[in-house]
């Protein structure tokens, strides 16, 4: 009996043992279940993350990552309907709907759709808004209930619940928020929403590379110093323009080239930061001159179609489109506003500074198939209003494309003339008034066509100088003239050899080697420095004064001299008119001109005579045509006179005639009369009818 | 096959006809039986209880698994309640298999073979449920719905209108439901 109750003991014993091995292999089966079910939701969760940053990387826009990131999520967590934000624009603080969704086949939800739509989550403005505070994710387990959902009353009618939302973080910036709604209420899911927010890291990289691949466009675009669209992106703007009038003409457009006036001044003068300094307030002020109904400063690209785009072409020169033009005068308005804004005067680095532009206009009225032509031609208008003057407009017509055609023509010609030695010098006699003497000869260069045709400097020397040929034609002008006079001194020599004057205009005076040059000059033909007296005009002088002072006084000491041409046209620096080593000014003739009529020229003449007086100068009045003109010089203390009352200026053979029939040693007089012009005779008692022509016209002249 | 099949076939056993008896179906059928939930056995063994079970229950092979299915049905629903609460009523229960709750099987056991039913709606508003698999277990599929239609308070007829037993290359089932308006998504 005990053992049978022992046994029964016995088995109760091990039947409890039994159920409790039993209960624990349940509990362990179940734990492991539970670790693998969890294993299983880390692994999808990598494969999201994954599938994620593959997308990310491989992306090509900004939407179609975020298109992938809604669907992704939603597949992968169960959750039906996901949408994304973006922040409109860099820094700001709201939110705007991208339109892009990951939506549900059932239910209909377009009104919570639309409410979500057409609004701007501001800052801290619902479930978006509260994600752009924290910067962190945010989960609601029943946006019904929730007093901070706008979108409450349409998620109710759309059968949502619980919703999620997590920010795409660029650095620390907020740059897009993802919201994820559910038909089920539900609490937090920590682990999802760990998840959510690498996912959200991984979205960042592909805005961070959009906005930087933005920032390099916009950079191959732009002007980086003013900010302006470059020339790349106002040609494209502008083919475009050309392209929509062309399907539609009633359209019209114009371009507007601005180049400013003496822009180089500041930056020689006041250097390159100034000058850029110059440049963007001068960009900014251009801006303003837009048309005020769309004015608009664009830094970005601009709207298309309906606005002005001023651009930086480079240097100091800009463009400006005007579309949508109803009338040409519109156009003219905005070059007349233009100068009115340049006109008040620049403060640059604290010194007041006075811009002006030239402005060309060009119009789709030419009828343009390319936007190289309009810009080629409303850079031609802005030359010609350069030309004219500066500080005005031109608008292009089809006779400056004329005039640039008969430009390239000239030049084409002139290297040829160079090649063939075309060239040949006149000389005009230079007199001394007091003994009607010939002192010397200024060296004028024709140019002698094939076809006989003698063609003054006035028709050549402004497109020698653009194409820098007034280099090579300079350079001729100054050996051959000094070769010619070495002959004529050694020919007529005399007790003060003639001295020969040879112009060097500003390029050539520019040049780094001047001083050289003319030294191997004077070295290969052999003259005497002192008797070539080289005539530079006032605004090559005081262009760059100090620099003028040092090649002067270079040149001085080879014992070259100097005259200032055309004085009292310029502006001079009576300081440094005192410094440069200049011996002699020559009066222009517009004053010698207008000394008789105007009491005001008279004075001029007088006061240049005081002048030089005073500086130790000697003066060449130039344009002496008249007797009276001989007769008011000599009272007013005047050296020399050059002009048609004495000689025109005259061939090589002929002033050699000259040198020989005014020369005393010359017995024979000739029966030629080289200064016997018709023009010279009309315009004065012929000084030509007696012999020797130059002493006895002059003589004749004083007689009176 | 998963553990848990050969787990639940010794409760439902177990609980009808005590521990002894699992322990003779072992031994007639030469098993140790060391079955665990998280492991995967060979089929055979299934198949060697079932015919043991047979035999000493005096019944065919496939009322074994039928039965057995029935029984198992409440042992499931006390171990994983969400996948019933998650439905209605037989029919979107049986139509979640493939959908739901297979797919979380192979999120704890990746590779569990389950079985893939295709079903479509007979003109009269029945359910037909296509099944084909090598070890032709229609018969525990019949148990597994009738053991569901019982949770839900329901009878369902199940007809097997082809079957791989009898030569078919598979199986077609024909479930009408008995309040066959429960099911039906116009109801």
């Amino acid at each position: 009996m005990q053992s049978s109750t022992s046994g029964a003991e016995e088995v109760r014993r091990l039947q409890r043992r039994f159920e409790r091995e039993h209960s624990a292999r349940l509990a362990a089966e179940a734990i492991a279940e539970e670790g693998l079910r969890e294993l299983y939701a880390r692994q999808q969760q990598l494969l999201l993350l994954e599938a994620i940053a593959a997308a990310a990387n491989q992306s090509k826009s900004v939407e179609s990552a975020l298109q992938f990131a809604l669907t992704a999520v939603c597949e992968s967590t169960g959750w039906p309907l996901g949408h994304a934000y973006l922040v409109p624009s860099e820094g700001a603080k709201r939110l705007r709907s991208t339109g892009i969704w990951h939506r549900p086949q059932a239910g209909d939800m377009r009104a919570f759709f639309n409410a979500t739509e057409m609004t701007d989550f501001e800052w801290g403005a619902g479930l978006p808004g509260r994600v752009l505070v924290t910067s962190a994710p945010a989960w609601i387990a029943d946006v019904t209930a929730e007093s901070n959902f706008p979108r409450a009353h349409d998620a109710m009618k759309a059968g949502l619940k619980s919703a999620f939302a997590f920010p795409v973080l660029v650095g620390t910036d907020v740059a897009a928020v993802l919201e994820f709604f559910s038909d089920k209420a539900s609490t937090p899911d920590q682990i999802l929403l760990r998840l959510m927010s690498q996912i959200g890291t991984q979205l960042g990289r592909v805005i961070e590379r959009k906005r930087a691949e933005n920032d390099l466009l916009h950079d191959a675009s732009h002007d980086p110093l003013t900010t302006l669209p470059n020339r790349v992106l106002f040609l494209e703007l502008l083919a475009r323009a050309v392209a929509r009038n062309q399907r539609r003409p009633e359209t019209m457009f114009a371009v507007l080239f601005i180049d400013l006036d003496r822009f180089k001044v500041v930056n020689d003068s006041l250097g390159h930061h100034a000058g850029d300094h110059l440049l963007v307030e001068v960009a900014a002020r251009l801006s303003a001159s837009l048309r005020q109904s769309d004015m608009v400063a664009r830094s970005n690209a601009p709207r298309h179609g309906t606005c002005d785009t001023l651009a930086r072409l480079g240097g100091d020169e800009f463009t400006i489109l005007l579309d949508d033009l109803s009338d040409l005068s519109e156009a003219v308005g905005v070059a007349d506003r233009i100068q009115k804004t340049l006109a008040a005067p620049f403060v640059v680095e604290g010194q007041e500074f006075y811009a002006s532009a030239s402005i060309g206009i060009a119009s789709s009225k030419t009828g343009y198939t390319s936007a190289d032509a309009v810009l080629r031609d409303a850079d031609l208008a802005m030359y010609r209003a350069k030309t004219f003057g500066k500080a005005r407009y031109e608008i292009y017509d089809q006779t400056m494309h004329e005039a640039a055609i008969n430009r390239l023509t000239l030049e084409t010609n002139l290297r040829k003339a160079l090649k063939n030695e075309e060239f040949v010098l006149h000389y005009q006699p230079i007199v001394l008034l007091s003994t009607a003497e010939i002192i010397g000869f200024e060296a004028l260069v024709r140019w002698q066509k094939p076809d006989s045709d003698l063609v003054y400097p006035g028709d050549f020397i402004d497109v020698a100088e653009d194409t820098g040929l007034i280099l090579f034609i300079g350079m001729w002008v100054l050996r051959e003239a000094c070769r010619t006079m070495r002959l004529w001194q050694q020919e007529f020599p005399r007790q003060q050899p003639l001295i020969i004057s040879i112009n060097v205009s500003a390029r050539q005076f520019a040049q780094q080697d001047i001083v050289q040059q003319i030294r191997q000059i004077i070295h290969e033909t052999g003259i005497d420095p002192h008797t070539v007296k080289l005539e530079i005009t006032e605004s090559v002088t005081m262009d760059d004064a100090e620099r003028t002072v040092r090649v002067l006084s270079e040149l001085k000491e080879l014992g070259v001299r100097f005259s200032i041409d055309d004085f009292g046209t310029g502006y001079s620096s009576f300081s440094y008119l005192h410094r440069f080593p200049v011996d002699t000014l020559k009066i222009d003739r517009s004053f010698i001109s207008r000394m008789e009529q105007s009491g005001e020229s008279f004075e001029i003449v007088q006061t240049i005579m005081h002048l030089s007086r005073n500086l130790g100068m000697q003066v060449v009045a130039e344009g002496t045509e008249t007797e009276a003109h001989v007769e008011t010089l000599r009272s007013l203390g005047c050296d020399f006179g050059q002009g048609y009352f004495f000689s025109k200026p005259l061939s090589n053979a002929a002033a050699h005639d000259l040198l020989q029939a005014s020369t005393p040693m010359a017995n024979a007089p000739r029966a030629k009369r080289p200064l016997a012009t018709s023009r010279s005779a009309k315009r004065s008692a012929p000084p030509c009818a007696q012999h020797p022509v130059i002493s006895t016209g002059v003589n004749a002249a004083l007689s009176r | 096959m998963k553990g848990i099949v050969f787990n639940l076939l010794e409760e439902v056993v177990t609980s009808h006809h005590g521990p002894d008896a699992w322990d003779s179906l072992l031994e007639n059928a030469g098993l140790d039986g060391a079955y665990t939930s998280l492991g995967s056995y060979p089929d055979e063994h299934m198949g060697a209880l079932v015919a043991a079970a047979a035999q000493t229950l005096g019944m065919t092979p496939f009322d074994v698994l039928r039965w057995y299915g029935q029984q198992a049905m409440p042992l499931l629903a006390a171990r994983y309640p969400g996948f019933f609460m998650a439905q209605p009523s037989t029919r979107p229960f049986v139509l979640s298999v493939n959908s739901i709750i297979h797919p979380e099987v192979r999120k704890i056991y990746p590779n569990a073979t389950c079985p893939t039913f295709d079903f479509s709606d007979a003109p009269d508003g029945a359910l037909l449920m296509g099944y084909h698999s090598p070890r032709r277990l229609c018969a525990l599929a019949q148990g597994f719905v009738e053991g569901a239609a019982a949770h839900y308070g329901e009878t369902v007829v199940f007809e097997h209108q082809l079957c791989m037993h009898r030569g078919d290359e598979k199986c077609l089932c024909r479930i009408s439901f008995s309040s066959d308006c429960s099911g039906k998504m116009s109801c």
